[in-house]
């Protein structure tokens, strides 16, 4: 393993620092795992569930129903990231999502990362994150992974009250939870994420306070906080209605979210996306590429990528995808897919855009789409400043109407927070039906 | 086209039920006649297909003219005259009917009669047709010649004994059927010699040569350039074209007594040569017209409303146009606190309000809001004035009337026997009064009740269809009018009373469509950022109310890379649907809330 240390560098992009002139070509990759130990009942990502025993070997594996091994996945996946062009542009930005990426072996995890770094060349102070989740590694492990070079972890936490953890499927228990934490100041992974889910069956603000107060407690750089969307085709979507008990009430998650901002945000934590806090320094790069719209490479099964303008995701299956891989090589890597239209550029820039609390650059949409588009985009959600949702940073706070004041550098277009922020959609929607 | 003699014509339509094979068999002839050529057949088939596809029933083969030597060496014209296949089009129907002597009466013989066959087959006994049963589909490994047989024996009364075998698909059978037109069809009488009198049995406008006319010739003789008067509509036109169809028009000089044809005269509207109507010589007219006409009587209303005050100009030229080649489509300018501009629109029946609406919607690219179908009522006031009442928020109050009438039909359903008690349930629930049940061959049944025909235009036929799992069929007809005790339910929505979700219901029933409806606005105006009340009265008093709840967050918790494409799709959905959204007062309510009280 000869990849640079890159543990301690980590740092937050600045928007002014967007390299405008992106030309499609990614520096960020992600990669699914799409393996867990069973389903939450809350998931509806494509995943296979392996269960608790350690996957079978290949060799051992002779169920030909069976999802196949992890170490089968792993040489298709990599044989996709070999396959694929290269743009020339280093990685700056590596993610490991799932599923659950720390039922990968440390050794299957470097043979991922020397291929992208091969295929690609992986910067010296890229960030590598990996999203684990208690009960699933042990110190070892982690330390394995930090030699392999992740130096961001995202812990899959969800909440810190074992009957809640329960029921919503989860596989581990508070102590676990304290154990991984443990694991991770072993290891000196001084950037870890927590992930807390508001709005789950039984949940109440009291709990939801008392998770929010536990994961401040174990002084995480970042924290996402999700609000509960029951998921067409889950478990709880058969087995629960939004809003209805045992779920909590919208009256009841609504107020959730705003305790979480202002808990949060008085522990220091900067409110920076609609579902994501971090400490000065240590907003997720990886998924800033989302919220700016920027490219990105995305490998294995169901993962979505966006290069050089094609929006294209994989197939859901795993036979589907393998064979797809096959012919990705055979094709020479070209992925055939449209060119998004300026449109739907629009509407991805704006949704994407919106969700970051410092909101979108109101000078970069007129580059790119034009002045009409700004003022129709000020025009349309006038209505929403006046509500207190949306508002416009720079300028003084100048008002939205003022169409012909001049769009200077900084002048921004956001949501509040928290109000804009908890009817994003309303505000959105408006701007769809405005651009389609 | 040669001059045939009336003795050698014969004038036929084709009554089928849906699906039993009408277009295939109507296609089989023209083929086997050498009309269309093979080749040219697939053609026509897929195109009719298609058409009929996009425009449900209004585009059919109005008429074919067919030339078939038959075994006794003579050759014979067969006008082929096609009909509409749906209840709401019945009086064109007897129309078509009345151009014929003769009938094939298709049955499938893998299924048995259907009411909508059978109304058609008591059509065409009133105008003294011959029938001759055809059954169909006889290939099929399900086919049961001798149970239909008996079936048809014992519902229309007809003697099957004669009955043709045939496979429309397979080629079976079509010589039978073409000789037995030519044999037991009887040959129209001979009145060359009379005054013209032709009937029109349909027409269509063609924006270069004006309106189509399809006639046939009952009396006289018609030529190029006759200048012709309309009997009814009094207007009279010199003929610029005249021809056969076969079935594409192919013009002629010259048409007589027994002959179906076509003709082109700068007619400006299908109003002005309406389906009954009778045409005559403006220089020799006949004496008296032909029976039958009548103007088409509007039987369902409702309002139509563009989400878009700005199209209201547009929606108003739309429906000139549509109107130029559909005479029984009325509409007048209404407007309401609560929608603005629109009109309010006669239909003959549901499906020829779906087809206006969906042709105003697609084809002229319309964002409409259609409020729930109405009957005409007859009101009587205090002063004994009898009025007619189509939307229900002109009902006079309680202290100006007498008395109200509500039109009734017969609904006369043929089932498989099991679902007999959930038919009568469904009937008796929409206050329908039991009349007559038949048991026919194999467990099949008619059943007839008198319906308000308020009930049957909600969702009757839907409920129908999926108690009976798709086997049972429906005919109805008007047979007048009854007093019930009737009240006006108002709907009120964020405390305004809106006009077009009133509805006129039976007292009785008034609390439970009171309920169910705002239980039903609930579930479709979306949340607002206040507590919405909805409410149902009657005049004053408050029969049932709820409330939509405020809408406390609308946000996307996740979207990450996989899932931008996904939750775009979410908001797009949403903004799709906004578009749809009527404002009223402050509440946005959505197109399918004032269809609402179908669905109930």
């Amino acid at each position: 393993m000869s990849l640079p240390d890159r543990s301690s560098l980590s740092f937050s992009l600045d928007a002014s620092d967007v390299d405008v002139a992106d030309l499609g070509i990614p520096t960020a990759v992600y990669v699914h795992i799409p393996f867990c130990r069973r389903r939450c009942f809350y998931c509806d990502f494509p995943i296979a569930v392996v269960g608790d025993r350690p996957p079978l070997s290949r060799q051992e594996n002779t169920d030909p129903r069976s999802f196949g091994t992890i170490e089968e996945y792993v040489e298709i996946l990599c044989q996709e990231i070999r396959a694929t062009l290269s743009g020339g542009r280093s990685l700056d930005t590596v993610f490991f999502g799932g599923g659950t990426p720390s039922l990968l072996t440390v050794e299957q995890l470097e043979q991922i990362l020397i291929t992208l770094d091969r295929q690609f060349s992986i910067s010296a102070n890229a960030e590598i994150s990996m999203e684990i989740d208690p009960a699933t590694f042990d110190l070892t492990y982690l330390q394995g992974c930090k030699a392999a070079g992740v130096n961001r972890v995202s812990l899959g936490v969800q909440a810190f009250q074992a009957e809640l953890l329960a029921a919503c499927g989860r596989t581990h228990t508070p102590d676990d939870i304290y154990a991984a934490i443990d694991m991770i100041h072993q290891v000196n992974l001084a950037n870890f994420s927590l992930d807390l889910i508001s709005g789950l069956p039984h949940q109440t603000g009291e709990r939801w306070q008392d998770s929010l107060q536990k994961a401040i407690a174990l002084a995480p750089t970042h924290l996402s906080v999700y609000d509960l969307t029951v998921e067409p085709g889950t478990a709880f979507d058969r087995w629960y209605q939004p809003g209805l008990a045992p779920l909590p009430s919208d009256e009841t998650t609504a107020q959730m979210y705003r305790l979480a901002q202002q808990i949060l945000t008085e522990a220091n934590y900067d409110h920076y996306e609609v579902s994501n806090y971090a400490k000065s320094g240590y907003q997720c790069r990886h998924n800033r590429v989302y919220w700016e719209n920027r490219s990105y490479y995305g490998f294995g099964m169901a993962a979505a990528s966006y290069v050089t303008g094609q929006r294209f995701s994989r197939p859901r299956k795993r036979r589907e995808y393998f064979q797809w891989v096959q012919e990705l090589v055979c094709r020479g890597g070209a992925i055939d897919s449209p060119i998004t239209p300026p449109t739907e550029m629009l509407l991805d820039t704006l949704m994407l855009g919106l969700r970051l609390a410092e909101g979108i650059s109101l000078r970069d949409l007129a580059e790119k789409f034009g002045a009409s588009v700004v003022e129709q985009v000020l025009i349309c959600l006038q209505p929403y400043q006046m509500q207190g949702w949306v508002e416009r940073s720079k300028a003084t706070r100048q008002a939205l109407n003022r169409l012909d004041a001049k769009i200077e550098r900084g002048d921004r277009l956001r949501l509040t927070d928290p109000e804009g922020f908890l009817f994003s959609n309303v505000v959105l929607t408006t701007l769809f039906e405005q651009f389609t | 086209m040669t001059d045939v003699p009336v003795s050698r014509i014969r004038n036929f339509s084709i009554i089928a039920h849906i699906d039993h094979g009408k277009s295939t068999l109507a296609d089989r002839l023209l083929q086997v006649t050498g009309t269309v050529s093979a080749r040219e057949m697939k053609e026509q088939f897929l195109d009719n297909m298609e058409l009929e596809r996009e425009r449900g029933i209004t585009i059919k083969l109005q008429a074919a003219r067919m030339t078939y030597k038959a075994q006794d060496g003579q050759t014979y014209v067969l006008n082929l005259i096609d009909t509409p296949g749906h209840v709401d089009f019945s009086y064109e129907v007897s129309r078509s009917l009345a151009a014929c002597e003769g009938a094939l009466l298709v049955v499938d013989a893998s299924q048995g009669v259907e009411a909508q066959t059978l109304a058609n087959v008591y059509l065409a006994l009133e105008n003294n047709l011959e029938i001759i049963p055809v059954l169909n589909k006889i290939d099929l490994p399900g086919a049961e010649p001798d149970r239909v047989k008996q079936e048809i024996e014992e519902i229309v009364g007809l003697d099957c004994s004669g009955a043709v075998l045939a496979s429309a698909k397979e080629g079976i059978g079509i010589t039978d059927i073409l000789e037995s037109i030519v044999y037991l069809v009887p040959p129209p009488s001979d009145t060359v010699k009379e005054r013209l009198r032709a009937l029109i049995f349909d027409s269509y406008y063609d924006p270069y040569r004006g309106v189509i006319v399809y006639f046939r010739v009952m009396d006289g003789t018609v030529k190029k350039g006759d200048r012709v008067r309309l009997m009814a509509s009094g207007k009279e036109y010199e003929i610029d074209e005249l021809g056969v169809l076969s079935p594409n028009q192919i013009q002629v000089e010259e048409l007589h007594a027994g002959e179906v044809g076509y003709l082109a005269a700068a007619i400006k509207a299908v109003e002005d040569a309406r389906v009954g109507d009778t045409i005559t010589l403006s220089t020799a007219p006949a004496s008296i017209p032909l029976p039958g006409y009548t103007e088409a009587k509007p039987m369902v209303f409702c309002g139509l409303f563009p989400t878009d005050a700005d199209q209201f100009e547009d929606l108003r030229e739309a429906l000139e146009k549509l109107r130029l080649n559909d005479a029984a489509l009325q509409y007048e300018p209404e407007t309401s606190s609560a929608m603005g501009f629109g009109f309010r629109c006669g239909f003959l029946g549901l499906l020829h309000m779906e087809i206006v609406q969906e042709r105003l919607e697609r084809e002229y690219d319309l964002d409409l809001i259609t409020t729930a179908p109405s009957v005409v009522y007859k009101v009587t006031k205090l002063d004994e004035e009898e009025i007619y009442i189509d939307n229900p928020s002109l009902l006079p109050d309680p202290q100006y009337r007498e008395k109200i009438e509500e039109p009734y039909v017969q609904v006369d359903m043929i089932t498989p026997e099991e679902y007999v008690g959930t038919l009568m349930e469904l009937s008796q629930s929409r206050r329908g009064m039991f009349k007559d049940m038949k048991y026919l061959a194999q467990g099949r049944t008619t059943l007839s009740y008198e319906i308000p025909l308020a009930e049957v235009v909600t969702d009757f036929f839907d409920q129908m269809k999926s108690r009976s799992r798709g086997y049972a069929s429906m005919e109805y007809h008007l047979i007048g009018y009854r007093e019930n005790p009737l009240v006006k339910l108002d709907i009120l929505i964020n405390g305004d009373r809106v006009d077009p979700l009133a509805t006129i219901v039976h007292r009785d029933k008034a609390y439970y469509v009171g309920k169910a409806l705002v239980e039903k606005l609930k579930e479709l105006i979306p949340r607002h950022q206040f507590k919405i009340p909805l409410q149902a009265s009657i005049g004053s008093r408050i029969v049932a109310s709820e409330h939509i709840p405020a809408l406390r967050k609308d946000v996307l918790a996740k979207c990450y890379g996989g899932d931008i494409s996904r939750k775009k799709k979410l908001l797009q959905k949403q903004a799709k649907g906004k578009k749809r959204l009527k404002a009223i007062g402050t509440v946005d309510v959505p197109q399918e809330a004032f269809m609402a009280v179908l669905k109930l």
